[in-house]
């Protein structure tokens, strides 16, 4: 529990940016709303001026800005699941390789710990920073919701705040298991950012075009897409599934890896 | 038991050498040098004993205990000093102690502060601010506040002033006294001299000869260099190992009594006189390759 206790203390400052900076944020778009919703012309007009596979590709053709739900779908979600899970695939991958590109490795290694216990160490803490992450936005953003919605369903909103999470773990997972191989940590910081807005972007191609529909499914930001949950009425539990998945996969692939790696700096 | 046992241990890093087959047996309470040039495999040997690297071949143990599947326990009881040491940069040295400390639940405060009065360690200073000698004081101190029954060091001395070696050595020795067996690598024979009890030489990782440090520091070897006023004379004395000249310097490898040297180059005129303890590296050269062939 002493790794765990130094990591949370290590994180914190990151966490506190990240966490408010997005919670803010999306009380700054609610408490935006109410001047949009008194003139849904405006708003209407404003979305004809974009192409309909470019509304298609951001979901706006299910969702109807007009109202709470749609609103926050359409411009703080993505948001909150894009950034979230850069923030989650940074600190994911820093975990492990800051401690060998700072060569602080030797130190703890040396002290009476498994291997086991450092990676379990750094998992928990990754996990309460991810939690914490979710708790402070979703907070903030149903504060927002109470101040300026009006009406509005909060199961729906639940549901909007909870699938972020589902996707922030699954980067945290994958940011988990490549900081073995990256051992620099400003590249951990470029990979990671990088490996987020790829797969964000492949997922909005994909939605561009039929052709390359079958990309959709490399995105994990596909599975949580708002305008599925909002219009469906549920967060896939298939999907749901997959990302946990992935995400049990690339910690455990992290414990075998970890335990039979040469540790050399 | 053996503080230390190695059996056949090897180390490849893919097709690159490590460590080759080393056999190593370290007695409990023994000061024990390992010495060797850069690049020979002393770190190799020090992480592989710490399960850093897992070994390729052979086997290891410390404390009686297999070096892969007890190495939580061996840890609770050795304490290691890197040879390249670097911290968290947003710890205070004190801080950094405390958290050691709390892998080993026990009270080490009287150790730690007692440690850091001996070495003038400010405990309250960020670690990144520190020099590199001071770093090296917070690694000393971070090996030994739980008191361990066995210190694997790592070139100890690099970065310490003359003053601050000395404590560190003579508190190793007092450590030394209550039971603590010490291994420890270095390029620097004359480090080693001082300490040890029995040294290990490592080169292109193979242990080439484990000795007693009496039976060393009776292989006086020096470098001599001289420069003549004339002509390079014949000189023919007793213990010339080797020798070549150019102009009117004549160097030697000399193992023998220097005052027979001194005597015999009394009767000619010289310009210089240069006699100085050689690296490891040149005893290398020309001793233990001489000595592979006979």
């Amino acid at each position: 529990m002493n790794i765990l206790r130094r990591e949370l203390k290590a994180n914190r400052r990151s966490l506190i940016i990240w966490s408010s900076i997005l919670a803010l944020l999306s009380l700054l778009m609610m408490a935006l709303y109410p001047s949009f919703s008194d003139s849904p012309d405006k708003t209407t007009e404003l979305l004809s001026l974009f192409p309909e596979e470019f509304l298609k590709a951001f979901g706006a053709d299910k969702l109807n800005m007009g109202e709470p739900i749609g609103w926050f779908a359409l411009e703080t979600y993505f948001m909150i699941i894009l950034f979230g899970s850069m923030f989650a695939a940074i600190i994911g991958s820093s975990m492990l390789s800051k401690e060998e590109d700072e060569k602080t490795i030797e130190f703890l290694l040396a002290k009476p710990v498994t291997r086991n216990h450092v990676v379990t160490g750094k998992l928990l803490a990754l996990l309460i920073c991810l939690v914490v992450f979710n708790a402070v936005v979703g907070i903030v953003t149903f504060i927002g919701f109470e101040a300026f919605a009006g009406d509005y369903s909060r199961m729906e909103l639940l549901r909007l705040i909870a699938a972020p999470f589902l996707a922030h773990l699954c980067y945290a997972g994958i940011g988990f298991l490549l900081s073995l191989f990256l051992t620099r940590r400003k590249s951990t910081y470029s990979v990671s950012i990088g490996i987020v807005l790829m797969t964000y972007f492949l997922g909005v191609i994909a939605d561009l075009s039929e052709k390359v529909e079958f990309l959709r499914y490399l995105s994990p930001f596909y599975y949580m897409d708002a305008s599925d949950i909002v219009s469906d009425g549920r967060i896939n539990p298939l999907y749901t599934l997959i990302l946990l998945g992935v995400s049990a996969l690339a910690v455990g692939a992290t414990y075998f890896l970890y335990n039979r790696r040469d540790i050399t700096i | 038991m053996y503080a230390i046992e190695t059996k056949s241990l090897t180390k490849y890093y893919g097709k690159s050498r490590g460590i080759v087959d080393a056999d190593l047996t370290v007695k409990e309470g023994e000061i024990f040098g390992f010495i060797g040039p850069n690049g020979a495999g002393k770190s190799t040997m020090i992480r592989t004993l710490l399960n850093f690297i897992f070994p390729t071949g052979g086997s290891a143990k410390v404390l009686g205990m297999d070096v892969i599947k007890e190495t939580k326990e061996i840890k609770k009881q050795v304490g290691y000093l890197p040879g390249e040491v670097d911290y968290y940069d947003d710890m205070s040295c004190g801080e950094l102690l405390r958290y050691s400390e709390r892998f080993y639940n026990k009270d080490c405060t009287e150790n730690i502060n007692e440690l850091a009065e001996l070495f003038e360690l400010d405990l309250k200073k960020k670690i990144h601010t520190l020099s590199l000698g001071n770093k090296k004081k917070v690694a000393i101190i971070q090996a030994l506040l739980h008191s361990p029954k066995l210190l694997i060091l790592d070139e100890p001395t690099g970065g310490l002033d003359p003053l601050m070696q000395m404590r560190f050595f003579s508190r190793l020795q007092e450590e030394n006294k209550k039971g603590t067996t010490i291994f420890f690598s270095s390029h620097i024979l004359s480090e080693v001299q001082k300490l040890c009890h029995r040294v290990a030489i490592i080169r292109e990782g193979r242990i080439l000869k484990v000795e007693n440090m009496e039976d060393l520091r009776n292989n006086q070897f020096r470098k001599v260099r001289i420069n003549f006023t004339g002509e390079v004379p014949d000189l023919n004395i007793q213990g010339i190992i080797n020798s070549h000249q150019e102009n009117h310097t004549l160097h030697l490898f000399f193992k023998g009594d220097v005052n027979e040297l001194v005597k015999s180059l009394g009767c000619h005129q010289l310009d210089g006189l240069w006699i100085e303890e050689p690296t490891l590296e040149e005893v290398f050269m020309h001793y233990y390759e001489k000595e592979e062939y006979r």
